[in-house]
């Protein structure tokens, strides 16, 4: 494209208002403008996506914000955590017969007198974090993604050292950061630096943004007229849009006259971009696993190709499982699950595996081993170290603040398509205190229903969620019932092969594709299925309809496994055979 | 500056109502409240005004409603009302000033007569007329406040559905309250007296700050370049009272994936006080934006929050005696009541995705209706209430149907026997933590008063608890006797209780007394007592896996061959059933005490009693029969309603002793044929419907597969003729 009159880079904001001119001097009325688009929308993604211009646009990040331009195009990924509501700002006002826009924009440009010609508009507030337990390698931002595995030895251990304690972490920052504000805030910015030096440069904005890491980096994100339904609590979106600095954060050091205002709800949401930078949201879309990996094999998802992958993965899961076949199996229909359907109560399409017979020397060798290689295949996972201590003091579900009107996260807010590790082996005896009882009754739930009870004090919210739960324990686990109880029997310890960028990419291209086909049962199978759980339960008076369940979603996923979207004869065989070795086992 | 200076002016701009003439306006608002006369042919507001003259009263609201209804006043008018809220408070508040008649009865004088009238006296000789500030604002005088109240018909909105749109509008929204500021005074005109010349200025106040006045602007001072100093007095000024709450949206509203929003409310005047955290309210009032002052204003650039002027509350009410019709409700009902089959299709609609159960799902439904309320005329009570416990194997959805039946009461409490609460399901004294006094905390049973308390695992219930329910099931009051309190709670509420049997799964082998494990006296107070087990059943199994296999082909679940009721009609149908008390006719009497004394006979006879039938009884029959006649929205209880509840009853003891039920030596298609017989000359009639029949040999354990058996048997052996669309039985006499 040649002879634009705007930089949609460096001054996206010029071409919003050259839209709007346009808009206007073609006849129409700004007022009816109002949760509409003048076109924005189109000319941004236009030169996003068919100008390739989204590689040139900078990945808002803690070390980026450093030098990144106010009023310049961003680009920021992250979970939506929490939803801020409705803001009203004057979105089209007149001075001196000529139009004006304010959208995408904190701050006038032009000043505003109280002229009569205003039209106020509304846009919606959503507070964004970085997806809670992204690996590295799902990480866009981070800045040794190319050779993360060559690395990635040390950067797992620290990552692993820092996982036990990680919810703690998060915990504190977020609570940090609330507290922060009224008080908290106010000291700080008294001794906050004048605000013209807010654009001079990196020296600043190591002042200005000294607590920011890759697990604490929010950002609050302006929507415009999109709709409400697009964009829902705990989705991976990358938003595209204009950054704003305001430059009047020096006011608040003047100790503002505190109005006789009861509740300080304002100051958080207008939380001063020096702690939480602002983007005006211009185009968003949302990620799913296979946008995480980096550099995706572009392959079309042949039968034979998802054959070969999948027989590499399996053997390498096997490897990783000590030579455990059945339960590399298992493992792999478990990594594939996900939530398709929810009926009534039931979330269909769930798999948690529990592994037992650990004792404290498998743990060290295998746990870690699991741990890793779920980190490297899956974008999003977590360990949940379930000790006594950690169910009575961490606070899993989240909870609403009302004191700051805000969202405090928990260890289980997480996103769609996350896996939790659950390592039962360091559970020792001892007393839950509510707390704990409260924790193990929302794992429980997550397990049983895949969803979280969102706390919002004069009344719960069940949120639907998708998490794959593996249970690691020593014998079966009865605190939390997973779907498979399989007991690990490991003949050799190995030492897992060197796995290169290429063959984990491939893997991960795979999980994500396989997760995300359709699947069906046709009609002859359907009798054949139905004929075999009834000859089944007649055996078996105690197999119910979660057993069912479960047989039909291994079905399925063993079906998705070989990249088939029909449920086969020879898929249910395999089926049935694994439930049967389980069961050899079991016993 | 980057100020923004919202008003209500621009409100009225965006509906483009620049060129309304308000004096006319006036004049409208005035005849309007002259003369409204409301349905019973009165003056409505003339007498509220004649009230408020008398200091009976403070607010005067305006019902939106009167507004459409007064024929001399246009639509646009009652629109730009609502388009423009704020405004036309003031409108009426002017009318009403030249409107206000005299005091009907003598007032003591409180200070701020006697400070008006000081001020008519003085305003003759110092007020020279020309300094707008001098003049008394009419805010002052006033002692009444001006509310205009959204019409009550129409679905309030939810809170994301007000918009920019709605700003400077009059909205009626729904939501609880999560936060309440204290009451603190709001100043609504300013008083200064000025050192030098002595007059009294005023300031009016509308924003939540204001500039003080410091110089003197009147004419003399002026005049005399004293610059007078103002002194504010306190006495003089007017205060409103003042409260801040926040709202949240319902559980309900929230769409899925969605966080509750909330929005900042205010009260003024009367309405201060009115919520506390925890309700639920429905508001009407003007949408307002809070225009930012000072530094703020730049800070937060072109950024307003909004409030809710509230103009008035209503609580919602969780009782069915309170429950009000919705709109097309009555008409639905009506359709639903002449619908001959609504006993089926409302017990139908319970749990639909239960699959089968239809005897329970009807005992729940009674139980959801219920049996009015006795009172003799020495002061003895009889419940109304129906209980009912169902006991069977884990995993027969028994939590489920519990769950599903405190959601569809509007009152409900849903429980565990092992109740985590140090309170338990009774009440409970405790110690304030704060104050150090004894407090008497209500548990469950008593929360659920006057609804339905569902008790999860009734059989691992506390001791203690377990003593007091005894009392709560048929006393229906919760007695405490602790740490000096001596009272007595309410409890009127209905229980579903829901147990495992002894040994976790039913165990055939043993008597079903074993297996229940729950004292007599206690089993006694139930008026339904049901036991679901998980029989092997081949059809049952076909039927299992043909759903979880269809949940996974077709991505939903099956049809269920009939569409449910919802939740919200079914709750108005038992609202309006539960407005009926239904008498027992006296030529009834004769027929329950029959049907009473043969089921005490049969337990005479039979030497190991399966059951205690007692004068309870008597009274569940009763109950039960009473609640099938509220259904059918009838004030007498009918015969086919006796039957019915008998057959509950007898089903409900089958579904317990099915498996030792014993013949009387003849075989079941010749049991069926005398049960039959005696039923056709019981009546003295020849005919017997089909219906009745199937009831009939239900109750005395047989299927209707033999009662077809026996049907065709005897039709072949011309003992009776068979309606061959009906199947309707009408005997042959020899």
């Amino acid at each position: 494209m040649v002879g634009r009159p705007y930089d949609c880079l460096a001054n996206p904001l010029g071409a919003v208002r050259f839209t709007f001119e346009k808009a206007v001097s073609s006849g129409s009325d700004p007022a009816s403008f109002n949760r509409s688009d003048w076109g924005v929308a189109d000319l941004f993604r236009e030169f996003l996506f068919e100008n390739d211009g989204l590689s040139q646009v900078p990945i808002l990040t803690p070390s980026t914000v450093k030098w990144v331009q106010p009023n310049s195009l961003v680009r920021f990924r992250g979970m939506i955590q929490d939803m801020l509501g409705n803001e009203f700002y004057v979105g089209a006002y007149k001075s001196k017969d000529t139009w004006n826009t304010n959208k995408f924009t904190d701050v006038s440009q032009f000043p505003m007198g109280s002229s009569p010609d205003m039209c106020v508009w509304e846009r919606r507030l959503i507070y964004c974090v970085p997806v809670p337990g992204q690996n590295l390698w799902a990480d866009a931002t981070s800045d040794g993604v190319a050779n993360t595995f060559a690395t990635s030895a040390s950067r797992e251990k620290r990552q692993r050292d820092a996982c036990s304690v990680y919810d703690e972490v998060e915990m504190q920052d977020s609570n940090n950061e609330i507290q922060d504000s009224p008080s908290a805030k106010k000291m700080r910015e008294g001794e906050s630096l004048p605000s013209e030096d807010m654009n001079v440069g990196t020296d600043c904005g190591m002042v200005m943004v000294p607590e920011f890491d890759r697990n604490n980096f929010p950002c609050l994100v302006k929507i415009y007229d999109s709709p409400e339904s697009d964009l829902k609590l705990n989705d991976v979106f990358e938003f595209i849009g204009v950054l704003t600095f305001d430059t009047d954060v020096k006011d608040d050091k003047n100790g503002e006259i505190q109005l006789e205002n009861c509740f300080d709800q304002e100051e958080l949401v207008n939380q001063p971009p020096s702690k939480v930078p602002r983007l005006h949201c211009l185009v968003h879309r949302k990620l799913s696993p296979s946008d995480l990996i980096v550099r995706a094999p572009t392959m079309e998802p042949k039968p034979h190709l998802i054959k070969e992958i999948r027989q590499s993965l399996l053997r390498h899961l096997s490897v990783v499982l000590g030579d455990d076949d059945l339960a590399a199996n298992f493992l792999l229909l478990h990594l594939l699950s996900k939530v398709h359907l929810r009926v009534d109560s039931i979330a269909v399409g769930k798999l948690s595996l529990n592994l037992t017979g650990f004792d404290k020397s498998s743990i060290s060798v295998f746990g870690n081993r699991i741990n890793d290689a779920v980190k490297n295949l899956l974008p999003f996972s977590q360990c949940i170290p379930f000790t006594v201590d950690f169910l009575n003091t961490a606070s899993l579900a989240p909870v609403k603040d009302y004191q700051t009107d805000r969202l405090v996260p928990g260890v289980l807010q997480c996103a769609e398509g996350s896996h939790f590790t659950i390592d039962e082996t360091e559970l020792q005896s001892g007393t839950l205190n509510s707390n704990g009882v409260e924790n193990t009754r929302l794992l429980k739930d997550l397990m049983e229903f895949q969803k979280v009870e969102y706390d919002f004090k004069y009344y719960k919210m069940k949120m639907d969620a998708d998490v794959q739960i593996l249970i690691l324990s020593e014998g079966k686990s009865n605190i939390l019932p997973a779907d498979i109880v399989i007991p690990f029997h490991p003949s050799s310890a190995s030492p897992s092969g060197i796995t290169d960028e290429q063959t984990l990419n491939a893997w991960r291209w795979y999980l994500a594709i396989a997760r995300s086909l359709p699947h069906s049962i046709g009609a002859d199978m359907q009798k054949v299925v139905e004929d075999d759980m009834v000859a089944a339960r007649q055996v078996d008076r105690s197999l119910g309809t979660e057993d069912f369940n479960r047989w039909l979603t291994m079905g399925r996923l063993m079906g998705v496994s070989f990249g088939e979207t029909c449920l086969s004869h020879e898929h249910w065989q395999m089926v049935k055979e694994m439930e049967r070795l389980r069961k050899e086992r079991l016993k | 500056m980057g100020t923004l200076a919202f008003s209500p002016r621009i409100a009225a701009e965006t509906v483009g109502a620049m060129d309304v003439n308000f004096s006319q306006d006036k004049d409208l608002a005035s005849d309007f409240l002259q003369n409204f006369v409301d349905a019973n042919g009165e003056a409505k507001y003339m007498s509220i005004l004649q009230d408020v003259a008398n200091r009976k009263i403070k607010a005067i609201q305006i019902d939106i409603e009167d507004l459409f209804d007064y024929k001399d006043l246009d639509e646009e008018f009652v629109g730009r009302v609502t388009e423009n809220t704020r405004r036309y408070v003031e409108i009426f508040a002017d009318a009403i000033d030249e409107l206000i008649p005299e005091p009907t009865e003598a007032l003591q004088d409180d200070d701020h007569d006697i400070l008006m009238t000081q001020r008519a006296e003085e305003g003759n000789e110092n007020a020279d007329g020309t300094d707008p500030r001098q003049r008394m604002p009419p805010e002052i005088k006033r002692f009444y406040e001006v509310y205009i109240r959204a019409s009550a018909k129409g679905q309030p909105f939810t809170i994301r559905e007000v918009r920019a749109s709605n700003i400077g509008q009059l909205v009626k929204i729904s939501g609880i309250v999560t936060r309440c500021s204290d009451v603190k005074p709001l100043m609504k005109v300013a008083v200064y007296t000025c050192e030098e010349c002595g007059f009294e200025i005023y300031q009016e106040v509308t924003a939540r700050v204001f500039m003080p006045l410091f110089e003197c602007p009147s004419k003399r001072c002026n005049v005399n370049r004293a610059k007078g100093n103002l002194i504010l007095q306190l006495r003089a000024s007017k205060f409103l009272k003042f409260q801040e709450a926040k709202l949240q949206e319902l559980s309900e509203h929230v769409p899925k994936g969605h966080i509750p929003r909330t929005m900042t409310v205010h009260f003024r005047g009367e309405l201060t006080r009115k919520v506390s955290p925890g309700d639920v309210v429905e508001l009407s009032g003007i949408f307002l934006p809070i225009p930012y002052t000072g530094f703020r204003a730049m800070r937060a650039g072109l950024v307003a929050d909004t409030y809710l002027e509230t103009m008035s509350i209503s609580h919602f009410k969780k009782k069915y005696e309170d429950y009000e019709l919705k709109g097309d409700e009555e008409e639905q009902i009506a359709r639903l009541s002449e619908d001959g089959d609504i006993y089926n299709k409302l017990s139908r609609s319970l749990a639909p995705e239960i699959f089968g159960h239809e005897d329970i799902k009807k005992a729940l439904l009674l139980l959801l209706v219920g049996a009015p309320h006795r009172k003799l005329k020495d002061g003895m009570k009889i419940r109304g209430d129906l209980h009912i416990c169902l006991m069977g194997d884990p995993g027969v959805a028994k939590s489920q149907l519990l769950k599903h039946i405190v959601n569809v009461a509007p009152r409900g409490v849903y429980t565990t026997g092992k109740g985590s609460s140090g309170v338990g399901l009774t009440a409970a004294v405790q110690k304030d933590p704060v104050t150090n006094e004894m407090i008497l905390e209500g548990g469950a049973l008593v929360l659920a008063d006057t609804g339905i308390c569902a008790i999860d695992e009734f059989d691992k219930m506390d001791e203690s608890d377990r003593t007091a329910i005894h009392e709560v099931m048929e006393q229906q009051t919760v007695s405490i006797a602790k740490a000096g309190i001596t009272t007595s709670l309410n409890a009127r509420t209905a229980v579903l209780a829901a147990a495992n049997p002894a040994w976790g799964r039913y165990d055939l082998r043993r008597t079903p007394a074993e297996n229940i494990n729950l004292p007599p006296a206690l089993l006694s107070r139930f008026d339904l007592l049901w036991l679901i087990l998980d029989k092997a059943d081949m059809d049952n199994d076909l039927e299992m896996a043909r759903h979880v296999v269809y949940v996974h082909q077709n991505r939903e679940s099956p049809a269920l061959g009939f569409a449910p009721l919802e939740a919200s009609v079914l709750r108005a149908y038992i609202s309006a059933a539960r407005k009926l008390s239904p008498a027992v006719p006296r030529e009834l009497e004769e027929y329950i005490a029959t049907a009473y004394s043969s089921i005490r006979q049969e337990e005479a006879k039979s030497n190991s009693p399966h059951s205690y039938t007692t004068v309870r009884t008597l009274l569940s029959i009763l109950r039960i029969s009473a609640a099938l006649a509220r259904l059918r929205f009838s004030e007498s209880v009918g015969q086919s309603d006796v039957d019915e509840a008998l057959r509950l009853m007898q089903m409900s003891k089958f579904s317990l002793y099915s498996d030792d039920r014993q013949r009387s030596g003849l075989d079941a298609i010749s049991d069926i044929y005398s049960i039959l017989r005696d039923e056709a000359a019981r009546s003295n009639k020849m005919d017997v419907s089909y219906g009745q029949a199937l009831n009939r040999i239900s109750r005395m354990g047989y299927t209707e597969a033999q009662l077809k058996e026996c049907l065709e048997e005897y039709a072949a052996l011309n003992v009776w003729q068979i309606h061959p669309n009906t199947f309707d039985i009408r005997f042959i006499d020899a």
